[in-house]
């Protein structure tokens, strides 16, 4: 294996990363606020990339649908996300935290089950747009240009999450909200609404990572658990709780399944060498590289 | 007292329980008659067979998801890898009826052998980590037990499995096949059914109810965890051998983290509080799956979903919970209108019936114990705990900074300062919650120094938290009598039943704090003042010498606080304790401690008897001033 497909490989990884970097930060985010372990985050991806394919195929051509997708995609998750925040997660808050874990985990069935009975079992694909549609020469082989949108999108997520949280009073609050919630309550702030607002921008995370999948990996009613298990172990790689620790775990998952899967002995373990870092991470350092000690 | 009564668990609830148990086994037996009753009478749509094989599939789920239940139900824990220690429990079996062509009934010998040992060694990992960690480490470790099987062809069959099984010819008819998987599975609950009552059971449960406490009562929290989480997983293997044993194959989706759900959804539509629950949940769920499963296959997720959210949302208690619920429907549509008032508990009813008298003790004088008023002369008795140069840092602060403290036998020493003196820090480092970063603790002629937190509960130190800190769906009685388990080491033995160990000793010990006439009620329904008094039970219960008390007044009313240093006082001399408290509350300082030590941004200030730090000028100027001029 020369430089040349070095670099690629690297680059595929990160490209991996991005996705997985869009998605985890969301179930971080709410996890950092809320306390709160969204096992139906896996799902809203899933519906995100189901209504990307959804406005891609019948409601406009392929360019501008596209586009169109990734404003309608996190737009549903977002108010999805509202329903069930306000109607499944509200009442379970402050109660012990396997009633929140179970609560999410019933909702996965759920959604499940409903995306297959609205779309179908079938695995569908759907072509990048026109204008990323391409590939560009480095180092002697082509490497997709969408797959560089995908690296500059999570980039352009990670900053725009860093203004959110540093630079605007609803980021101020949800910093105080992750450091202490009752704390916050007494200042005045609308601790439910903002609890609602974080997991709408958790969810529509989701949803974003969802529709930005949709054209490099197939869409079918599987991928709501294949994404849950790698955001979960890169948030426990990286720390729940932290966006910092989410792109380093995904910056590390995503280069582990990219390299593990160009050598034909690994590939068939390249998951299994993700688990193997999260154990080794969490046997080290138990609550991951970036988290803080729960109490 | 008939207020009293409806809070208390209802006897009814528990017969209709048992009847339902004792017709579920009689069913259970029945199964192949009924079966063959029913096909005789409708023989186009029941085929006797096929009930006979649902029948054994839904034993099987019921043991599986019975073992789940050992962790969620009785220690709190989420686990999603139960379904590779089943799947792992399917492939024992397999592989050693196919790959080594020997009797698959030895391979349901072996499974239970080697699921647990894989527990034992994963589960070693998991519990590196704690609750929501501890949950995605198990969902990491499935995974790869997944990726194993799915991936070693040679020896797993890879993705297609084992299939077609040999079994012994003695097995084969579809009857007998049914009432050695009854048989095995009544052999395995009767076991988890004696480990839940017995003394390791109760340790369970202090667990789950409160992990921190548990730990401050003596119990080595991860032993425990780790001991039921190998015991379940040795259980979900023998469940995973009989289910190779009746449906003749072993495949890699067995071990997939989504075939978790099975045991979840069955031990919460039974009721994770019950014991026989999850098999209550397992009939329900076989008829589900074969019933709606089997035509509306999506619909069937939707509706396993909504009935785990209903659980979660509405009844957290299963269908288990069912006759309490009707019981309590009841009785509410008996009741009469005026009756509505008295639905929350006011367990400290007396409190309330002496407002007069809270007025009263508000408005007097400081009430002065005559004892504490003594001079104190040259103290002859010996040093039961000698704090020496302690310092604890916290990055660059530091919250304790050298303090020496000697507190002697049977003395009442008390710990003032302001805020951020580091008096709870100190209480952290003696008790072993925190690791001191420098000098050393002497307990009882033994250096205790960086010991764990149940090591020193051990020695004798006990203590009453801040925040109230007990097992609050414990019954009161129990709190106290598992507390005795714990320390005396008894919740090793996992057989016994442990509601009667020690009980007369522990309703006795109520008695004297004053809550005998609570103790079958749930501790979190008692009333603040009388949460402390229990806390304050618990630490008798484990028999600790010294006894630190961290704001033992805060959140009370005036009388509450009166009450409560006096039950303190009597329980201090009439059992010989010593005791070491930090308080706000200037009328509790003077009125109860002998000795009073000054601390003030971590250092100690002065040390003396209450009189000596009262005339202290540093110390009205830093502590008491304070106080008087905002008074």
């Amino acid at each position: 294996m020369d430089v040349g497909n070095l670099v690629l490989f690297f680059l595929a990884g990160l490209s991996i990363a991005a996705v997985l970097f869009i998605v985890t930060a969301g179930l971080s985010l709410v996890f950092g606020a809320l306390r709160v372990i969204n096992m139906a985050h896996g799902s809203l991806y899933m519906i995100g990339a189901f209504v990307s394919w959804f406005v891609i195929v019948h409601l406009a051509n392929a360019l501008f649908g596209f586009w169109a997708a990734l404003l309608v995609a996190p737009l549903i998750t977002a108010i999805i996300g509202a329903v069930v925040e306000i109607f499944v997660l509200k009442p379970v808050y402050g109660k012990e935290h396997l009633l929140q874990l179970l609560g999410t985990y019933a909702l996965t069935l759920i959604f499940a089950g409903l995306v297959r009975k609205v779309f179908g079992a079938d695995v569908r694909s759907i072509s990048a747009p026109a204008a990323l549609n391409s590939s560009v020469p480095i180092f002697g082989h082509g490497f997709s240009v969408y797959q560089l949108f995908l690296i500059a999108v999570a980039v352009l997520v990670a900053g725009g999450l860093y203004l959110l949280l540093n630079r605007t009073g609803l980021g101020r609050n949800i910093r105080a909200a992750i450091s202490d919630p009752q704390l916050l309550s007494t200042t005045g702030v609308n601790v439910t609404r903002l609890f609602t607002i974080v997991f709408m921008i958790g969810t529509a995370l989701a949803g974003l990572g969802g529709v930005l999948v949709s054209p490099t990996s197939s869409v079918d009613p599987g991928m709501d658990s294949n994404v849950l298990i790698n955001a979960f172990a890169i948030s426990v790689i990286g720390g729940l709780g932290s966006l910092v620790g989410s792109l380093v775990g995904a910056v590390i998952v995503g280069l582990i399944l990219s390299f593990g899967f160009a050598y034909p002995p690994t590939a068939h373990y390249a998951i299994a060498f993700v688990f193997a870092a999260m154990v080794i991470v969490l046997t080290i350092r138990p609550w991951g590289l970036f988290g803080r000690a729960e109490q | 007292m008939d207020r009293l009564r409806a809070l208390l668990p209802s006897a009814r609830g528990d017969r209709i329980r048992w009847g339902l148990a004792a017709l579920l086994a009689v069913t259970i037996l029945l199964v192949p008659n009924l079966a063959q009753v029913a096909e005789n009478a409708f023989p186009d749509s029941v085929s006797a067979r096929f009930a006979i094989f649902l029948a054994s599939q839904a034993l099987v789920l019921g043991l599986w998801a019975t073992s789940f239940n050992l962790m969620l139900g009785y220690t709190g824990m989420v686990s999603f890898a139960h379904a590779a220690y089943y799947g792992i429990g399917a492939y024992t079996v397999a592989i050693i009826a196919h790959n080594y062509h020997q009797n698959a009934v030895y391979g349901l010998l072996a499974a239970p052998l080697v699921a647990g040992a894989f527990g034992f060694v994963t589960g070693l990992i998991a519990l590196r980590a704690v609750r929501l960690y501890f949950s995605l480490l198990t969902l990491a470790i499935s995974q790869l037990l997944f990726t194993i099987a799915f991936e070693w062809y040679d020896f797993t069959g890879g993705d297609n499995g084992i299939h077609n099984l040999v079994i012994p010819d003695w097995l084969s008819d579809q009857t007998t096949i049914y009432y050695f998987i009854a048989a095995v599975t009544a052999l395995c609950l009767l076991l988890m059914f004696i480990v839940v009552r017995s003394p390791f059971g109760a340790a369970l449960l202090a667990i789950r109810e409160n992990r921190q406490r548990a730990s401050s009562v003596g119990l080595s929290v991860k032993a425990y965890e780790l001991a039921i989480y190998t015991i379940a997983g040795l259980f979900a293997g023998v469940a995973g051998g009989l289910y190779a044993i009746y449906d003749l194959q072993a495949y890699p989706q067995l071990l997939y983290w989504t075939t978790n759900a099975q045991p979840v959804v069955i031990a919460l539509l039974g009721g994770t509080g019950s014991f026989l629950g999850p098999v209550l949940g397992a009939v329900i769920y076989t008829y589900l799956q074969n019933f709606v499963g089997k035509n509306y296959p999506n619909e069937f997720d939707i509706v396993l979903g909504a009935i785990v959210l209903g659980v979660v949302l509405i009844a957290p208690g299963g269908f288990v919970s069912l006759p309490d619920f009707f019981l309590r429907l009841r009785s509410r549509f008996r009741r009469r209108p005026e009756d509505e008032r008295v639905e929350l508990v006011e367990s400290a009813g007396q409190a309330m019936a002496a407002l007069e008298v809270s007025r009263a003790v508000a408005s007097s004088a400081v009430q002065v114990d005559p004892g504490a008023a003594e001079p104190a002369g040259p103290d002859q008795r010996a040093t039961l705990l000698k704090v020496n140069g302690l310092s604890k840092s916290f990055g660059g602060l530091v919250a304790v900074r050298d303090v020496s403290l000697n507190v002697k036998q049977g003395d009442r020493h008390a710990i003032i300062g302001p805020n951020g003196a580091g008096k709870s820090t100190l209480f952290n480092l003696i008790t072993g919650r925190l690791k001191p970063s420098a000098g050393s603790v002497e307990f009882d002629g033994r250096t205790i120094t960086g010991w764990a937190d149940y090591r020193i509960a051990r020695a004798g130190i006990g203590r009453a938290f801040q925040i109230t800190n007990i097992f609050p769906r414990l019954s009161v009685r129990q709190n106290v009598q598992y507390s005795m388990l714990a320390y005396r080491k008894v919740t090793i033995r996992p057989f016994g039943f442990a509601d009667r160990i020690f009980r007369e000793e522990a309703s006795d010990l109520l008695e004297s704090v004053g809550l005998g006439r609570y103790s079958e009620l749930a501790a979190g329904q008692l009333s603040h003042g009388d949460q402390r008094a229990l806390e304050l039970a618990i630490s008798i219960a484990l028999g600790s010498k010294l006894l630190l008390l961290d704001e033992p007044t805060a959140g009370m009313s005036p009388y509450e606080t009166q009450k409560a240093m006096e039950l303190v006082r009597r329980l201090a001399t009439e059992r010989g304790l010593t005791l070491l408290f930090c308080e706000h509350d200037m009328n509790v300082v003077f009125g109860t401690a002998q000795t009073v030590t000054v601390m003030h941004l971590g250092r100690v200030l002065t040390e003396g008897s209450p009189q000596q730090v009262r005339n202290n000028p540093d110390v009205q100027r830093i502590y008491l001033g304070e106080l008087e001029a905002s008074a």
